[in-house]
């Protein structure tokens, strides 16, 4: 991959990828605005922000925004996660000037007029009580208070809370946007049918005047780890599958251990194929449909978790048998093949990504957020081929034990345990 | 077979689309089709159960197999030089494929699992219902994943008996899409398909659905979800219709060409989100064509706000399907809805197995011969063709209105 960067002067990193012979090119603006960034205490208030920038700027309402985005034919949505608020688009190569100016004019001049901040956090309220009754939000909102003390930044997900986003105002909202949204730190990555030259032309015409508000405090929070096994069962009416969310406290993406915890988890659980969890409680025993594990990349320590759908009859079996198969691999019983799968796997799903500019761009975002080198792209696959049998365990033993995790359960009500 | 090069990466996507579906199914065998979908990655004699799943994980193969009520999908997207691998794994289980009694009995555990994960979303419930009342003696009304009770009751044999009538090379069609010339990977393909033996030709499923005389509605009452839904179906042409890709715009006119929840900001010019979701009444709202075999529904499903009634937000989508029924759009309205059709299309294409699944999509439901025909078609329709359309289907006549109403816990 042909890949060359560029800095703004006001700190925004820009990265171009030119792919041949597509039409089209791929946008990822990720700016350090995530859950990590949110004011402490306010759960809710980065993804409102986010939202509300998408509903007009002090130069266009929402309605000529929109008409504007949609003139050009673009795709966009803009996601807050743990580490990052990620405005993502895709439009034709010959439409990126005009479309980083529409998500420029976003980013940088929201207008948080009082009507659009209303209609967004009623938007949410309203999702907020429809992930009451959806098992997926319950058990993973469970297993977060579980495992995330208060004032904690991940211990709500990123929709937040109900009494912040209630009480949210668009003051909140342009303090957070002021002291958050902003070029230092925040990586613009186009790949598809640009030339570089034209990206960073488009990237400098749009967001030069973008600045942000003072100097951002670094976030401390003490590290995490369970002393116990926790568990909590939510019933919810009406449902037939139970969803589990079975986890322990990650490690941040700057880790020097985090590569190594990225194929201990695909060793562990990650695909329903590659992985031993995936094997046993699917293909061999037929207890759920779905079943995998993810191991999320921030500044902190993000969720390390299994995810399945299972029925209430199954759940105590689905449970313990994930569980059989993590301590086979903290009590060294993995095999070199296993290993070498997990290594396959992560390496190959490297070349496939690049069929597409999305792809492409996602496989550069990380490194470059995480700020891992200019040779990250090339020197990635052979960190995951680097990684040892006893690495994995190692991992394992520290940041998987088996007799410590927290266990949400969201369902039907569960048969008696014995 | 069809190839189509893609030479931006080093990928191969290859895709098996079988002619069997929900629709070749009949009362008492519903969600056959799928259940033996996943009885194809239990392993063949050449291949015994696991081999396929290692070899694909070990080249990060992008793969996966889907059911609908038309078709039975098959693909892997594979670093180019695995393509002869993953060829002679599709050519193997078109006719080799073990399903043995053990293998079903566990697997279909796997199967009420994911029906039961479905049953989990209201959107999911109230469809189910909508799709059954709608039709009446077409097998669109039976759906795909079959009900519990029939997923229970599936024989080994009788899986067995699906897949040896339909699983032949006559009765698929074969996609790949990738980096290597289209020749070459024909040639290939021809290879690794061509002694296969072909089976008696099938006929298709003779049940059309007789005209409909009057709206119907459907309630579905749960407390399993706490917004209340509304779907709005109405009878829509087949894919090969004249009108299918004017109503392909219609769909993108009235709700964008990409959903999304809060998150999307695309499509927000369209109608049903101006009406709906600006104003306050609803917080998603979808519209959908979708390219079928036979005569089927254009749909749509709007998430209320809490507070807001069903009758309230049926009469305002049942007035933008009017209006856009009576007027044809401005000139820069059909504008947008123009630029996001097909740079939704580019979007697709640019990918090398969406560029591939959008083939033999068109292909299988006999929209198109080609993905340059399709667009071409896309691109001559004009503001009028799309009045048109709309007011050909949104008639009362051939309307199916159901609602998801949340009940208290």
């Amino acid at each position: 991959m042909d890949i060359r960067r560029h800095r703004l002067e006001n700190g925004l990193r820009v990265a171009a990828i030119p792919i041949a012979g597509l039409q089209s090119a791929a946008v990822l603006l990720a700016i350090e605005a995530g859950q990590w960034f949110e004011p402490i205490g306010r759960p809710g208030i980065a993804r409102l922000c986010a939202l509300a920038m998408l509903r007009g700027t002090i130069t266009r309402d929402a309605k000529a925004w929109a008409d504007a985005l949609d003139g050009i034919g673009a795709a966009a949505r803009l996601d807050v996660g743990s580490h990052a608020a990620t405005f993502s688009a895709q439009s034709l190569g010959s439409d990126l000037d005009v479309l980083l100016e529409l998500m420029a004019d976003a980013v940088v001049r929201p207008a948080f007029a009082a009507t659009e901040v209303e209609l967004v956090r009623e938007q949410t309220v309203a999702q907020i009580d429809d992930d009451a009754k959806n098992t997926r939000a319950v058990a993973e909102r469970a297993w977060r208070e579980l495992v995330y003390p208060k004032g904690h930044p991940f211990r709500a997900r990123p929709i937040g809370d109900l009494d912040v986003v209630r009480a949210a105002s668009a003051d909140d909202l342009r303090d957070h946007h002021r002291r958050a949204i902003r070029p230092d730190g925040a990586v613009l990555v186009v790949a598809g049918g640009v030339e570089a030259q034209q990206v960073f032309d488009a990237a400098a015409k749009s967001f030069s005047s973008w600045r942000g508000g003072g100097s951002r405090e670094e976030r401390k929070v003490p590290d995490l780890r369970l002393t116990t096994a926790v568990r909590k069962v939510d019933v919810v009416p009406d449902k037939t599958q139970s969803d589990v969310v079975l986890g322990w406290p990650g490690l941040p993406r700057t880790d020097p251990r985090f590569v190594a915890a990225r194929v201990t988890n695909m060793v562990f659980a990650a695909d329903t194929f590659a992985s031993r969890v995936g094997h046993v409680v699917r293909d061999e025993l037929g207890l759920a449909y779905y079943v995998f594990s993810t191991l999320g990349g921030s500044r902190g320590q993000s969720p390390w978790v299994v995810r399945m759908g299972v029925n209430p009859i199954n759940v105590e079996r689905a449970v313990s048998t994930t569980l059989e198969e993590l301590r086979k691999i903290v009590d060294g019983k993995v095999a070199e093949d296993d290993l070498e799968l997990a290594q396959d796997k992560l390496v190959g799903e490297l070349d496939v990504a690049r069929e597409s500019p999305a792809g492409v761009a996602s496989l550069m975002l990380e490194g470059e957020v995480f700020e891992l080198g200019p040779d990250y792209a090339e020197r990635y696959p052979r960190e995951l081929r680097a990684v040892t049998l006893e690495q994995v365990v190692e991992i394992a033993r520290t940041f998987l034990q088996p007799d410590r995790y927290a266990l949400a359960i969201a369902g039907p009500p569960l048969p008696e345990r014995d | 077979m069809h190839a189509l090069e893609a030479r931006h990466a080093p990928v191969v996507s290859l895709w098996v689309w079988y002619q069997v579906g929900g629709r070749n199914e009949v009362p008492g065998t519903t969600g056959m089709s799928h259940f033996l979908e996943h009885m194809l990655f239990k392993g063949t004699p050449r291949h015994p159960k696991g081999d396929l799943d290692k070899l694909l994980a070990r080249y990060g193969a992008l793969w996966n197999a889907f059911t609908s009520e038309d078709v039975t999908c098959y693909f892997e997207t594979v670093p180019a030089e695995r393509y002869p691998v993953a060829l002679e794994l599709e050519a193997d289980r078109m006719r080799n494929a073990l399903i043995t009694e053990e293998e079903t009995q566990a697997e279909r555990n796997v199967i009420v699992s994911e029906r039961e994960g479905l049953e989990n979303d209201p959107s999911f419930l109230l469809g189910e219902q909508l799709q059954a009342v709608a039709f009446s003696r077409h097998p669109y009304a039976q759906g795909v994943i079959g009900s519990k009770e029939e997923i229970k009751l599936m024989t080994r044999d009788g899986l067995y008996a699906h897949y040896r009538r339909h699983y032949a090379p006559n009765n698929a069609y074969f996609i790949v899409a990738g980096d290597a010339p289209a020749t070459e990977l024909l040639d290939r393909a021809a290879a690794a398909f061509g002694p296969l033996d072909a089976e008696a030709p099938i006929e298709p499923p003779k049940a059309p659905e007789p005209p409909q005389y009057g709206e119907r509605r459907v309630i579905v009452r749960r407390a399993g979800g706490a917004l209340p839904i509304i779907q709005v179906g109405h009878k829509a042409p087949r894919a090969a219709d004249p009108r299918a890709p004017a109503l392909s715009a219609l769909a993108v006119t009235l709700a964008g060409a990409t959903a999304g929840g809060g998150e999307a900001a695309s499509g927000r010019s369209s109608r049903l989100y101006r009406a709906l979701v600006d104003t306050g009444l609803a917080t998603t709202v979808e519209a959908s064509f979708q390219l079928m075999k036979d005569p089927y529904l254009f749909v749509v499903e709007a998430h209320l706000r809490p507070g807001v009634t069903h009758d309230r937000v049926e009469r305002v989508i049942l007035d933008e399907l009017e209006k856009v029924a009576r007027s044809a759009l401005t000139d820069s309205e059909f504008g947008r809805v123009r630029r996001q059709m097909l740079s939704a299309s580019a979007f697709m294409t640019d990918t090398i197995t969406w560029r591939a699944w959008r083939f033999g999509q068109l292909l299988a439901t006999g929209a198109a011969a080609s993905l340059g025909e399709w667009y071409d078609r896309l691109a001559a329709v004009t503001a009028e063709d799309v009045r048109a359309a709309a007011e050909s289907v949104f008639q009362e006549k051939g309307r199916t209105v159901g609602w998801f109403v949340p009940e208290q816990s």
